[in-house]
């Protein structure tokens, strides 16, 4: 370039007008300084902005987990108490390839605080037996959470993800206790701890205690709950339900359907003046509260142990036996040994050797006594006749329980203060043998009911009454039973129509008639002498006849019949014949006998014609008599048939007299109305 | 060859041989000794390669703005109020991944929208400044005005992304399910853009005939 004018500018026709020229440098000269600040300003700015950015970038952190379920690099985000606080960058394998590795960018100003204490774990929808948690993960995915408390701590960037997340936050206020117990019965990961059924923590990290001998769990104790605790306060199992028979019976606990599912444990402060608990208080876990008020009195720091001897069998007194006072629990067997000691004779023997573990306060002593001044007490009531001996507890007295009886007539005995391990107090023998038998007893006596037997009576005793229902007999007896009263009633029929014949028949009157007929036939005789011959003639042949009529046939008729029915009333059977029955056979007796007499009285066979017409019509009459005689014997037949029916079944004998005394009642009656009636006959129109 | 050219074989008069000063505005020539220009008002500046300073200055500035451009997320989309993630991408990163799901088009417009144009605009405007005033033959003076008039052109064009951006921000207001915010590459890629077309403005496009040869028969073919 050039800038000098070409020389021949002067003739050519687009020459300038003007040669001179003004330095261009001008405005350039002005403007360099200026417009290289624009580069520089934005040189700046841009560094500015690029270093700002870089600078709040944040740190990068880097947290192995197991797995890197849902997190995607870039997209999946750190929270911190629901913020966003940071975001997943990559994530990658460890180098032993165990686990992954997750690098996230934190905010600068949280970082600081991410210290060695920070927790991160993987937030993901979560179904458990307390319901279902963080669902809106499902909608937006899974994201790292973490947590760190507000001191700054030598911040870390190299931290060990948690598989799940934790319980409890620990910024939150409360208090970590530890619950040991001897299997895991109730402890799972999660389960609430509960205050009068109220969730006031959780159960987590569970594990095995040093040296495997038990597991032990964290509990967090949120506050304020965790002003309840104290090292006074006992924990129980209640996961599950249990069903207990013990001394208080049989009990059942069912805890809520969480409980059940998960477990837990409940927790109870049932003393007062335990010591405020610490962080990493150990409590033990009681398999249930009346373990865990048991482990109450064992734990006890003013607790007096007392140890009992006994010779006798313990069996069925266990660690954990209530010690009664008086109907007072006031204490726990707390051991339960062997030990042999020397006897007055220095022989060996071997003596149980109980463990009492006496709350003093239950003695009614004052909660400040010490253990010396409850010694003293007992020591008195020792002298004053208490002894402690092994008593029955629970429904079959299996399981025993140890007694402090007072017993004032028992041997003077003293507390022996310096007895091993515990001060020794006196006991007496309890009715142990019994106690140990009485389960065994009992369970003989049921082994030893004739159940067999009873059911085989049982069934015998239906059987028969199948029988004797459907059989033939018992369905006639309704029948039978009604003939013998309906016979009963025809032969007192009969009996009173035999007496009305005879009265109608007027035969008493008819003899007086033959005697003064007979009499005035003496006179006839006496007056007609002289037709002796003739009137001994007819007389003769009167008498002929009236012997002709045979009397003695009929009198020894008459007797046989009687005897007869005195021989039917004399068996066994005519016994529950009504009795009114044999009166009203003496009746008929007395009448065979008047009839008799009447025979005697017939003796004046030289009577009248007229007295063979009466003696015909005693005759006629005497001739049913026979009649009368079979249908008694026939009743008495037939009842003695249906009692022979059932004379070898017990209660249908019974029935049977119940019946016959029944008729014989009925039969009373007729008899005693045929007596009023022949006595007094005038009655049955006067009415009496 | 240009009409021009062929019109006049000779040597090429420039305004400056011709002791003129032409405004950059209206583009009426003056004579040297003016400072003003009669018609439009605007000042009247013999072209100088010092002036070059100005063009340099703005294309740096460009081109610093363009670094974070492309270091720094275009766009910022946020679904479900960031709790589903948000997705920070910065130009070539969108680039890449709109190859990724197939759509080379949108890609291959934003590519050459975002990066081929910017880069094409400082290559030629350094190497336009570099080459302004050096000795030329009439025909790398036309190509190089050619050139020059691309890049003017073209420039306005580069605001193509910053306008996407804007009009993404401006639509894409879904609240809580999605969002889209834009980047500080937004801020950065605009401000290049407007500081390339200062240094594309400042530029004298009559430093181009300046380095011309004075004898038309000694210009190469």
């Amino acid at each position: 370039m050039t800038d000098t004018p070409p020389p021949q500018r002067s003739d050519a026709p687009l020459k300038p007008a003007e040669p001179v020229r003004k330095p261009a440098a001008r405005a350039v000269r002005a403007g360099l300084p200026l417009i290289w600040l624009v580069p520089i300003a934005a040189l700046v700015v841009t560094l500015g902005v690029g270093w700002n950015m870089i600078a709040s970038r944040g740190t990068l952190i880097s947290v192995a987990f197991k797995d890197a379920t849902g997190i995607t690099p870039g997209e999946t985000a750190l929270k911190f108490r629901e913020i966003t606080v940071g975001k997943v960058e990559s994530v990658r394998f460890t180098e032993d390839l165990q686990q992954v590795e997750v690098n996230m960018r934190v905010d600068k100003d949280l970082a600081p605080y991410i210290d060695k204490d920070a927790q991160f774990w993987i937030v993901r929808p979560q179904v458990s037996a307390q319901g279902i948690s963080r669902l809106d993960t499902v909608l937006t995915g899974s994201f790292v959470e973490g947590y760190w408390d507000d001191k700054v701590d030598g911040p870390q960037t190299e931290f060990q993800g948690l598989d799940k997340p934790p319980l409890t936050s620990f910024g939150e206020q409360g208090t970590w206790i530890v619950l040991s117990a001897e299997r895991s019965r109730g402890m799972t990961e999660g389960a609430p701890v509960l205050f009068r059924g109220l969730p006031v923590g959780r159960m987590q990290n569970l594990r095995l205690s040093e040296n495997d001998e038990g597991v032990l769990t964290d509990v967090f104790i949120a506050a304020p709950y965790d002003q309840l605790l104290t090292t006074n306060t006992v924990f129980w199992d209640t996961s599950g339900f249990s069903i207990s028979l013990g001394a208080q019976g049989l009990s059942l606990n069912v805890n809520s359907l969480a409980s059940v599912l998960q477990g837990g444990a409940e927790f109870a402060t049932l003393t007062s003046g335990g010591a405020p608990v610490e962080d990493g208080h150990v409590f033990s876990l009681q398999p249930d509260r009346a373990a865990a008020e048991a482990n109450l009195f064992a734990d006890e720091g003013r607790v007096l142990r007392l140890t009992m001897l006994i010779g006798q069998s313990v069996q069925g007194l266990e660690t954990g036996a209530n010690v009664q006072f008086m109907g007072l629990t006031v204490g726990r067997v707390t051991g339960l040994a062997a030990r042999v000691v020397k006897d007055a004779d220095g022989r060996d023997h071997v003596e149980q050797e109980v463990t009492l573990a006496i709350t003093p306060e239950r003695l009614g002593l004052s909660g400040e006594a010490t253990p010396e001044e409850a010694l003293d007490f007992i020591a008195g009531q020792v002298r004053a006749g208490l002894r402690a001996r092994i008593a029955s507890a629970g429904f079959f007295g299996t399981s025993l329980q140890v007694e402090l009886a007072e017993l004032p007539d028992a041997e003077p005995a003293e507390l022996d203060r310096d007895g091993q391990p515990h001060p020794i107090i006196p006991s007496v023998p309890g009715e142990i043998s019994d106690f140990s038998e009485t389960a065994q007893g009992f369970l003989a006596r049921v082994g030893n009911l004739p159940i067999e037997e009873a059911l085989k009576s049982a069934t015998d005793m239906m059987n028969s009454v199948t029988a004797i229902a459907s059989s033939e007999d018992t369905r006639a007896i309704p029948a039978a039973l009604r003939g013998t009263l309906e016979d009963a009633q025809a032969a007192a029929g009969e009996i009173r129509q035999v007496t009305t014949e005879l009265r109608e028949s007027g035969a008493m009157g008819e003899l007086r008639r033959m005697v003064d007929e007979a009499a005035a036939a003496a006179e006839a005789v006496k007056l007609a002498a002289a037709d002796v011959p003739a009137m001994v003639d007819r007389i003769d042949a009167a008498a002929t006849k009236i012997e002709a009529v045979d009397y003695a046939s009929i009198g020894t008729e008459a007797e046989g019949i009687l005897r007869d029915v005195r021989a039917l009333l004399g068996t066994e059977d005519a016994e529950q014949l009504p009795k009114n029955l044999s009166e009203t056979l003496k009746s008929a007796s007395g009448l065979l006998n008047d009839l008799r007499d009447g025979n005697a009285a017939g003796s004046l066979n030289n009577a009248l014609a007229s007295a063979s017409t009466a003696a015909q019509d005693v005759s006629d009459a005497a001739k049913r008599l026979p009649q009368l005689s079979a249908r008694l014997e026939a009743l008495a037949a037939r009842a003695d048939a249906v009692i022979a029916a059932y004379g070898d079944r017990s209660n249908f004998n019974n029935e049977t007299i119940n019946l016959m005394r029944e008729m014989r009642r009925a039969a009373n009656a007729f008899g005693s109305l045929a007596r009023t009636i022949e006595r007094n006959p005038q009655a049955f129109i006067l009415g009496r | 060859m240009t009409p021009a050219e062929e019109a006049h074989p000779g040597p090429v008069m420039t305004a400056h041989r011709a002791g003129l000063v032409g405004c950059r505005s209206c583009g009426r020539v003056w004579p040297e000794a003016e400072t003003s220009c009669g018609r439009c008002g605007g000042a009247l500046v013999p072209p100088d390669r010092r002036c070059l300073n100005a063009v340099w200055a703005w294309l740096a500035a460009g081109f610093i703005f363009y670094i974070p451009a492309n270091l720094f997320p275009m766009l910022k989309t946020s679904t479900f109020g960031g709790l589903r993630g948000s997705s920070e991408s910065t130009i070539l990163g969108g680039v890449v991944e709109l190859m990724h799901y197939g759509n080379y088009g949108i890609a291959a417009i934003i590519f050459v929208a975002s990066v081929m144009v910017p880069v094409g605009k400082f290559v030629a405007i350094a190497w336009l400044a570099l080459v302004a005033g050096r000795p030329a033959t009439v025909r790398a003076a036309h190509k190089r005005l050619h050139l020059y008039e691309v890049v003017e052109f073209i420039g306005r064009w580069s605001m193509i992304d910053v306008f996407v951006v804007a009009i993404l921000s401006a639509l894409v207001q879904l609240g809580f399910v999605a969002s889209i915010h834009p980047g500080p590459a937004a801020v950065s890629f605009a401000l290049s853009v407007a500081f390339t077309m200062l240094s594309a403005q400042s530029f004298d496009p009559r430093l181009i005939w300046r380095g011309l040869p004075l004898r038309s028969r000694k210009d190469p073919e």
